[in-house]
């Protein structure tokens, strides 16, 4: 790929990148990204993630209206930033699907952001880098979304206030009334009445899909008559 | 007056003119929401109340919402209440309501919309579309006929959500048209099977698999109003006053009320502290499963599985076939199977199963004793397979489509009797028909006072299991040898202690033994539970399974999350409102909820003399239980100590519930010669308007 055929943003971060080549290693420690003289974009890794039991989802969306409650103090299911989506006549375990940011390792929702000299979506150094638009300097131009490669699309367009939202883990929730992001509190996983969400800061293996689905059913759950497998 | 929680504006769907018409929700806000909202729309906007028949083209049904839909208020987030004039009791069938859960409000208000009133009758078959603002009628030809899964589906299809081999979907248009408008969600459509389409008594409008307003005959209204389906999808939001502290109360009540992931009390008793269990009559098929519930439930009650049937389904109609299945069936697997697959039955042809509770022993009866197959009442349903699922589906079909007994049935289960010439069957207790020409629950009048009071107070069998968790807790108990969690005397001091503001501390009121059934105590708790239900859980719409919540052996001191400062019901109502309504403010809320209702009854012709269970209620003792031999219920000794007592074995006497109905209506400040409601008390609730239709119909009550 030559610069030309790069989209303008990463253009002028090349630029930018030459100029900052030798701070290369203070930035990654400091939780910035970093653009290699490749092309690449380097993105310090999440501190925490979000992982998912689809086998023992009760489907009663509290986690979505909570989450929506949380960042914006509406309820919602579009401004929800887990989407949780059910078939009523499909069977076990194929009859609800979670959806979650998965906090990419190499996140193309954040190497797709075009804002300059900052990126409005970004890992936040000062929150375990949880990837995190800042609704100041987004523009609205929903490359994000056209970059998340999961379906159903891990972002959220705010129609209300036309710019994207993801997950932050709830680093930005004014009425959680708790702290959140890593090491904190998230609303989805505190709320859940079966406890089918779970955080962990372990990042899931990257090149296997389902690495975020994990296995949250204990012995409660067996006694409840269901499988643990 | 703040709108927070409320959409802020009612769809009118004109159904002669095809016309959809918006009504703010604000001159309603007093009402609530709910069935309190209903009623009062239903009061403005019908203009005949003395109609008997919901299939009259002047009857209005209300499809309505709470401020708590869409949010996460415990157990109340995705509830519906539906009302009109029914179908299918006796000697009339009144105005009344019926619940239902799943997704479908939350959408609704999420689209914009507090509720749905139906007007007048469409000239052909019809569903509407509703997407945000934009409501759509069209031609139902092609889905006229369908099965109510069938007709969903094939919505799904039309408005761009067809269904894939997973639950997993991008994000799609809401419909088709509405360009960015996005949505991971497929739409929520309630929608009547071939028994509403064919006005059969016992039609009901059905939801997603295995939601249903089942008990009314909404399902036979909507099909004489030519309306097959209302289908919603909504991608706004709904405002909240207090995020924090609805966020907050709602961690309270996971982390204090439900007993934990962690250690797990299975013996728990409570209302809503239990771990999610599909409330099946015969076990799951399979561990292949998962809880299933409506949107914000703290536990839900239903269940998927792998096997492919039965999903959704729960409670009574996963039963409706089980006294019959069980003769057939080789193993207890079969008869699981047998039983959750006529549940399908029941769901895709949109019939509330209820009706079979007490009514198919009494067709089998009838069978035996070849009134039914014989030259009175000719059949040709294979009844040499009664017990087997083909049986079940062709007794199903039968019914929903007036075909064989199906003919008879369709106008009403006690209108058949009638024509039959088998009404002895209603004194002799062989057709268990307690209230209103509407089957008994099991929570027979002549034991659980409460819900046999309230339903022949009420249109139809209440369904309200308020104080029922006494009877399940502790029948359960006695039944399995379980540990006692309470013993009477303390059970009875802790619900008394919520039972604010009329009988708060007064335990007599619980008293149903036999010295204090036509009490002034009793008509105290009929009251109380009257007014609660018609606000807490008909209005705000709590779910009737998980509220309210007396006792909890969860917390230290064994009290129920109702009406507690941390997690009661007007805590989230409060939250989300931003009212500071007490929990008493609640209850009078509900009482003129409850007042207005007794005004559309009065005007559709009720009286006094009318309110009368069926004969056998008086004339023959209650001797087997639909779960248990015994009916044991907190009871005073002749010592004055507390025990539970059974107290199966009686009849009611008719005289004194009688008498009793005059202390009840006395505490309601109802005329007691007649039961209607009195100028005086509707003024105090600011409801003159209601007295001077009553007034001018000359059916208002006299002051006493």
């Amino acid at each position: 790929m030559d610069d030309h055929a790069q989209p303008p943003f990463l253009a002028v971060s090349r630029r930018r990148f030459l100029a900052m080549a030798g701070s290369a290693a203070a930035l990654l420690a400091s939780g910035a990204e970093v653009l290699f003289a490749d092309g690449r974009l380097v993105i310090p890794n999440a501190e925490g993630f979000l992982v998912v039991d689809m086998k023992k989802c009760q489907g009663c969306s509290t986690c979505m209206m909570a989450c929506a409650l949380a960042h914006a103090g509406k309820a919602s299911y579009n401004l929800a930033r887990i989407q949780i989506q059910q078939d009523p006549w499909a069977n076990w375990p194929d009859d609800v699907f979670m959806a979650t940011c998965r906090q990419c390792e190499n996140a193309p929702c954040v190497e797709a952001c075009p804002v300059e000299p900052i990126k409005a979506n970004k890992p936040n150094p000062d929150f375990g880098n949880v990837r995190m638009i800042d609704p100041k300097l987004c523009i609205g131009c929903q490359n994000c979304l056209a970059a998340c490669p999961f379906t159903p699309v891990r972002l959220q367009w705010n129609a209300e206030s036309g710019i994207s939202q993801k997950c932050d883990l709830c680093v930005d929730t004014p009425f959680l009334g708790a702290k959140g992001g890593p090491g904190g509190v998230q609303t989805c996983v505190r709320v859940c009445p079966v406890n089918a969400i779970a955080f962990t800061p372990t990042m899931p293996d990257q090149g296997v899909e389902t690495s975020y689905y994990v296995n949250l059913r204990g012995p409660a759950w067996r006694r409840l008559g269901m499988t643990t497998k | 007056m703040a709108m927070h929680g409320y959409a802020g504006k009612i769809l009118h769907l004109d159904m002669s003119a095809g016309k959809a018409n918006e009504v703010p929700t604000e001159k309603y806000r007093r009402w609530g929401g709910g069935h309190g909202l209903g009623s009062a729309l239903f009061w403005d906007f019908c203009k005949d109340k003395t109609i008997k028949d919901g299939r009259n083209p002047a009857n209005v049904v209300c499809v309505c919402t709470s401020p708590l839909n869409g949010t996460i208020a415990p157990s109340a987030g995705g509830r519906c209440d539906v009302v009109g004039v029914g179908v299918g009791q006796h000697p009339q069938s009144w105005y009344t309501r019926s619940g239902f859960g799943g997704r479908f409000s939350t959408m609704l208000k999420y689209a914009g919309w507090d509720a749905i009133v139906i007007t007048g009758k469409a000239a052909k078959a019809t569903w509407v579309e509703i997407a945000n603002d934009h409501v759509t009628f069209h031609d139902a030809a092609s889905l006229w006929g369908k099965d109510t899964w069938a007709a969903q589906q094939a919505i799904w299809e039309q408005t761009g959500h067809a269904r894939g081999k997973t639950a997993q979907a991008a994000w799609r248009e809401a419909a088709k048209g509405l360009g960015d408008t996005l949505s991971t969600q497929p739409p929520a459509v309630l929608c009547i099977g071939p028994a509403g389409e064919n006005q059969t008594a016992h039609g009901c409008l059905v939801h997603d698999a295995g939601n249903g307003a089942g008990q009314g005959g909404f399902g036979a209204v909507w099909g004489s109003k030519n309306l097959k389906a209302i289908s919603v999808i909504g991608t706004g939001a709904i405002s909240v006053a207090d995020p924090q502290a609805l966020l907050k109360a709602r961690f309270v009540l996971k982390e204090k009320y439900v007993t934990s992931w962690d250690r797990p009390d299975f013996g728990q008793w409570s209302h809503l502290g239990g771990l999610p269990n599909p409330l099946t009559m015969t076990p799951p098929p399979t561990d292949e499963r998962r809880p299933q519930a409506c949107q914000s439930c703290i536990n839900g009650c239903r269940t998927r599985a792998s096997v492919g049937y039965g999903n959704e389904s729960t409670c009574q109609e996963t039963a409706w076939y089980i006294s019959a299945a069980s003769r057939v069936a080789k193993s207890p697997a079969q008869l699981g199977e047998v039983n959750m697959r006529a549940a399908d039955v029941v769901q895709r042809y949109g019939l509330n199963s209820f009706v079979f509770q007490t009514g198919l022993h009494w067709l089998e009866l009838l069978h035996e004793e070849r009134v039914i197959g014989g030259g009175k009442v000719p059949s040709s349903l294979p009844w040499d397979k009664y017990g087997t699922l083909e049986f079940a589906e062709k007794l199903i079909h039968a019914l929903s489509h007036r075909e064989d007994i199906g003919k008879d049935l369709a106008d009403g289960w006690v209108q058949a009797a009638e024509k039959w010439g088998r009404t002895e069957d209603l004194a002799n207790g062989n057709m268990a028909f307690s209230y209103w020409g509407m089957p008994d629950h099991g929570y027979d009048p002549r034991a659980e006072l409460d819900w046999g009071y309230g339903s022949i107070l009420d249109s139809r069998d209440i369904n309200e299991h308020c104080f029922n968790i006494i009877f399940t807790n502790v029948n359960a108990a006695f039944a399995f040898g379980k540990p006692m969690r309470l013993e009477a005397g303390e059970l009875v001091e802790l619900v008394a202690r919520k039972l604010t503001p009329y009988i708060k501390g007064r335990t007599d009121v619980l008293d149903f033994g036999d010295a204090n059934m036509y009490s002034e105590g009793v008509a105290q708790l009929v009251r109380w539970h009257r007014h609660y239900t018609r606000f807490y859980k008909q209005s705000a719409l709590y779910c009737d399974l998980k509220w309210p919540d007396f006792y909890n052996t969860n917390t230290p001191n064994m009290e129920g999350a109702t009406a507690s400062e941390d997690a009661g019901e007007q805590v989230f109502w409060n939250a989300v409102t931003g009212d500071r309504m007490t929990f008493d403010q609640g209850m009078e809320l509900g009482r003129r909820i409850w007042n207005l209702d007794n005004a559309i009854w009065t005007l559709q012709g009720r009286h006094r003399d009318m309110v009368h269970f069926a004969p056998y209620i008086y004339e023959t003792p209650f001797t087997k239980g639909e779960l248990y031999p015994f009916y044991m219920w907190p009871c005073r000794n002749a010592r004055g100590a507390w025990e539970y007592t059974d107290v199966m074995g009686r009849t009611l006497d008719k005289a004194k519930f009688d008498e009793w109905k005059t202390i009840y209506y006395g505490l309601e400040g109802w005329d007691t010669k007649t039961g209607w409601p009195t100028r005086k008390t509707l003024a105090g609730m600011d409801m003159s308007v209601v007295a001077d239709e009553l007034a001018a119909a000359r059916r208002l009550g006299a002051d006493a």
